[in-house]
């Protein structure tokens, strides 16, 4: 890993752990706003630019007002400590579960990452499939696209309708809920 | 040779993001952390157009404009809601 990698690789962790460490929660919204320019940078860095933009526009934009206007109906802690008492066990318990997925790592395949003649794919004969027939089938020159929208239209469709309906009941219980 | 300069100075602004990073952290009023986010948030748009010239990608330089407008729009969400507290939006 690059030196750039490495020192992102610092920079993350210590936001990420000084956002569950802080007491005030506005200071944690703003060290978790860091977090996501952090995991902009990182995602950048290993060439997925796309994914980078969408941290960008969700993590750091969405997220944060979405935060701050939930914190709005809270209060702030009395006293002047600047992180929390840690609990612990849980701490324990959180940091076995870390070692244990980052045990896993080292066990990924890396052939596609390092551009190696055999690339790891769960099913090589529907990508294969996709990746040659995209444009002739469907005319879309993106396949992560064609895929979502039309070989898998209606599975799109379906999930397109399971997000309105929660909307819609959201909104309704929204609106008949009196709050005294 | 001028790839590895340019990734050289990245790293270094990260390093410098990582200090950053205790005005953020420490506080002590909620204008230093705000401002803290802010300097992060440049130095991300930084080393963004830094890291598009040394992989030679030039489509990074459209996450760091993403970024730069970004900033101001946390900046001065933050800010709204310190001053108001509550009303955001």
């Amino acid at each position: 890993m690059s030196a750039v990698g490495i020192a992102l690789v610092a920079f993350v962790a210590v936001t990420a752990v000084a956002t569950v460490l802080v007491r005030d929660v506005l200071s944690a919204i703003i060290i978790f706003g860091a977090y996501s320019l952090g995991m902009a940078l990182f995602y950048t860095l290993l060439l997925a630019p796309d994914v980078g933009l969408t941290e960008a526009a969700i993590g750091a934009g969405v997220t944060t007002i979405l935060l701050l206007v939930t914190i709005a109906k809270t209060t702030r802690p009395i006293g002047d400590r600047v992180l929390a008492s840690i609990n612990w066990p849980a701490a324990v318990v959180v940091g076995v579960l870390a070692v244990l997925i980052g045990s896993t790592v080292p066990y990924i395949p890396t052939d596609n990452f390092t551009g190696g003649l055999t690339p790891v794919i769960a099913n090589p004969n529907v990508t294969g499939y996709y990746l040659e027939m995209t444009y002739a089938d469907t005319g879309v020159t993106n396949a992560v696209t064609a895929v979502l929208a039309a070989y898998r239209g209606f599975d799109t469709f379906g999930e397109a309708v399971v997000v309105f309906a929660a909307g819609v009941a959201v909104l309704v219980v929204l609106h008949t809920e009196v709050f005294s | 040779m001028l790839e590895t300069a340019f990734l050289t100075t990245a790293a270094v602004l990260v390093v410098l993001a990582i200090a950053v990073l205790y005005r953020a952290i420490k506080g002590p009023t909620m204008q230093d952390r705000v401002i803290a986010v802010n300097v992060l948030g440049t130095n991300t748009v930084v080393i963004l157009a830094l890291l598009a010239v040394a992989l030679d990608s030039p489509s990074f330089l459209d996450i760091a404009l993403v970024y730069a407008l970004l900033n101001f729009l946390l900046a001065v969400a933050i800010s709204k809601f310190t001053v108001k507290r509550g009303e955001v939006i």
